[in-house]
């Protein structure tokens, strides 16, 4: 198992989780505001758990090394 | 693909503050399952390659990857930046409901897996040296490209997708946020053209 890649992976995902945290609490308070639709919220996540997905996929690349 | 095809009409019976008008277009599910569809491509294509202990597979999925991400930020840097500027707000914000959902997964997925498949090159190679200068460079570009595609492009991508998806959207910003988008990609291109000069000074010395 490549450990340093693993890590890399997972500081990404981090950043990546980090982002979406601040972009999720923007779009519930327009959504509670009644700015934004409850599909904005639908959207968010599903682009989240895609970009998850991805990177889990490349997460496999750690143990292959 | 199942998970991008909720649906309004379902959701309605399900909270009523649905009721409310969305700014999201018909298309966007559909260009974001083609998005995600292409994006899971180049991480399996890695996943096999070090599955079968090919370093010809590796290597052939490390150059299409990074050519392909490389020469995306270029035609945006270059071409479509000219072409954005030159249209009215309107015609921007429809340029970005289609751009935004079709970029949204491939792009970071290419710069993901070239990245990641260059490490696994370089360390393959025995030229994983972190005391080399060329290394050093290289790993400099990758942290600039990462944080600008982490810190900007990606929260910019999303934001286009929640203003589209408000009440009443605002096209100026949807366009300023596009356009910053365009213009980073520009500057993204001049680091890859850097990094490529590196990646062939490795390759060759």
């Amino acid at each position: 198992m490549n450990s340093s890649a693993l890590v890399a992976i997972a500081v990404f995902a981090g950043a990546l989780l980090s982002v979406f945290g601040v972009l999720y609490r923007m779009a519930s308070t327009s959504h509670a505001r009644g700015e934004l639709a409850y599909e904005g919220i639908v959207i968010l996540r599903w682009a989240l758990l895609g970009q998850l997905a991805i990177f889990a996929i490349l997460a496999l690349t750690a143990f292959l090394t | 693909m199942a998970i991008f095809s909720h649906r309004a009409g379902a959701a309605l019976t399900q909270s009523p503050i649905v009721e409310r008008p969305t700014g999201l277009p018909r298309f966007t599910k559909g260009l974001l399952k083609w998005s995600f569809a292409i994006g899971v491509v180049p991480p399996v294509a890695l996943v096999v390659g070090l599955a079968v202990r090919s370093l010809y597979v590796v290597d052939y999925v490390h150059v299409l990857t990074g050519a392909s991400w490389t020469g995306f930020d270029i035609y945006t840097g270059v071409v479509l930046s000219r072409v954005m500027r030159s249209l009215e707000i309107p015609a921007r914000v429809e340029i970005s409901k289609r751009l935004t959902p079709t970029t949204f997964f491939i792009i970071p997925s290419l710069a993901a897996v070239a990245i990641t498949s260059g490490i696994y090159l370089a360390q393959e190679m025995g030229k994983f040296n972190l005391g080399d200068p060329w290394i050093l460079a290289a790993g400099g570009i990758v942290v600039v490209l990462t944080v600008q595609g982490f810190g900007v492009f990606l929260p910019n991508g999303v934001r286009i997708f929640l203003e589209l998806a408000k009440v009443k959207p605002d096209p100026a910003l949807i366009s300023r946020l596009t356009m910053r988008n365009v213009r980073l990609a520009g500057s993204q291109a001049v680091f890859q053209v850097l990094i490529i000069l590196v990646m062939a000074h490795l390759a060759v010395y």
